[in-house]
């Protein structure tokens, strides 16, 4: 086990200690045992579920919520991680450069991999802003004391007691800003690389004035068989189109979905059975935050590759 | 749209909070890594080139370590080899050299004994003569002319064979 046999023998009381504890204290042992009597310094309150982010104050017109809070703590986090290798990088690593270098090299490696060498550097910057920006949102939120922190608002004559912090990924104003600008930068580098293409994916009515054309010079088949697929393509590309907007709504609340239901989840586990049982689903937390980073990411540039290829599934055809 | 809290300044706060974190990382850490990455990348072809490089070198120094080794040993070889032939030949003309000059010495010395030989015959025809005369004398008691008389004798001899000249 990697430790004395006393040591392991004190370690089990204590996991014993703190699962009896929790289990009397939780609102599940409540429920089978009956109050017994524990201070309430043990016993933690049901979550008050609220999607909005909860307001803190104003700035001018800007409403300050605490998720925007929370999203300015990764920002100092991030930059500050990032100045404090690069202000002295060095060629021969230190653990920390070599730790952020991992990281940014494998994102790199992800950009060029699903991109190829041309536009992968380019894709990089955003894509890698993107999952630096979710991952480190969700886990700064898993930081202990991170939701704990409140702060009173006196309004309407009453006070409304609500944490400083809150992950800015359940907010829903974040992860759709998010996906407005993953939006755009499709937009942008579709139109620059596919100029018209991209456009034609969505508004492909050629085959259709083709068809007319064909019955004017009197080929009626040819013709008509023409207008019948221009027909198709032009309802293909108003899938497309749609599916295009729709991403905008999916990406935005498949985060947002996510995150929130994961701190839910957690605040649950909680009040049913403190201690012990929020354990697993804070592990479980730490995942879902990596790996809706790297969906949010990764789906961002599987879409501005498709984007910008489009002239090549064109050539295939 | 309410109850999800969705709000326009909101939005736009978190855009521009998106922007500001990407503008900072973009300085902060994806200029100065990506330029790490590439200037390390590059000192690592550098270094391999280098290294190759040594290692041809080293090759060819080996190769041209190798190839001197071979002439010096030729060299040597064909040294020795003339070192030999010098010697043979050497040998060889003071054989001849001692030969001729035993040859020499035989052929002198053969002349020594035949001059030898040639004057104790000289000597030895004269005394006999002047003994024969003196005989004759003695015999006849009449002294002969003594010119007569030698010319007589030295017929004499020169018709026997046993004490001919040459």
């Amino acid at each position: 086990m990697g430790c004395s046999f006393p040591v392991l023998i004190v370690i089990i009381i204590i996991v014993l200690a703190v699962g009896v504890v929790s289990l009397l204290s939780g609102a599940l042992g409540k429920a089978i045992v009956g109050d017994v009597g524990l201070p309430d310094i043990f016993t933690v309150d049901a979550p008050h579920v609220q999607l909005p982010a909860e307001e803190i104050g104003h700035i001018g017109p800007i409403t300050i919520t605490n998720t925007l809070i929370a999203s300015w703590i990764t920002i100092v986090v991030l930059v500050a991680l990032a100045w404090a290798v690069t202000h002295r990088i060095k060629l021969i690593p230190s653990r920390l450069q070599s730790l952020l270098e991992f990281a940014i090299e494998w994102l790199l490696n992800l950009c060029t991999d699903v991109a190829g060498e041309k536009y992968g550097r380019r894709f990089f910057p955003i894509i890698t802003t993107i999952f630096l920006f979710v991952i480190m949102n969700s886990w700064l939120s898993l930081v202990p004391g991170f939701g704990s922190i409140t702060y009173t608002v006196a309004e309407h004559g009453e006070e409304h007691v609500m944490p400083l912090l809150r992950g800015a990924n359940t907010d829903i104003n974040f992860t759709l800003a998010l996906s407005i600008v993953s939006f755009i930068f499709v937009c942008y580098f579709g139109i620059r690389y596919s100029r018209l293409l991209f456009f034609k994916q969505f508004f492909n009515g050629g085959r259709f004035i083709r068809g007319h054309g064909l019955l004017f010079r009197g080929k009626v088949k040819a013709g008509f068989g023409s207008i019948g697929f221009g027909i198709i393509d032009m309802f293909v590309g108003f899938l497309e189109l749609i599916s295009f907007f729709i991403r905008l709504v999916s990406f935005a609340f498949r985060l947002f979905g996510n995150m929130l239901g994961g701190e839910i989840l957690i605040l649950m586990m909680l009040f049913l059975m403190p201690y012990l049982l929020a354990v697993p689903f804070y592990g479980l937390e730490l995942l879902v935050g990596a790996i809706q980073a790297l969906i949010f990411g990764g789906l961002t540039l599987v879409f501005v590759t498709m984007a910008v290829t489009l002239h090549e599934h064109e050539e295939a055809h | 749209m309410e109850g999800l809290g969705i709000n326009l300044p909101q939005l736009i706060a978190q855009i521009v909070s998106f922007l500001v974190l990407f503008g900072l990382l973009y300085f902060f850490a994806y200029k100065p890594i990506l330029r790490m990455f590439d200037e390390r990348s590059q000192r690592i072809k550098e270094s391999v080139e280098q290294a190759e490089k040594v290692k041809e070198e080293a090759a060819a120094a080996e190769e041209e370590n190798r190839k001197k080794l071979e002439t010096a040993a030729k060299e040597g070889q064909e040294a020795i080899a003339r070192a030999m032939r010098a010697g043979d030949e050497a040998r060889q003309r003071a054989q001849q050299e001692a030969q001729v000059e035993a040859a020499g010495l035989v052929e002198k010395a053969r002349q020594e004994i035949q001059r030898e030989r040639d004057e104790v015959i000289g000597e030895l025809r004269q005394e006999f003569a002047d003994l024969a005369v003196a005989a004759a004398e003695k015999v006849i008691e009449k002294s002969l002319d003594k010119e007569a008389h030698r010319e007589l004798i030295e017929k004499v001899l020169d018709e026997s064979t046993g004490l001919d000249k040459e």
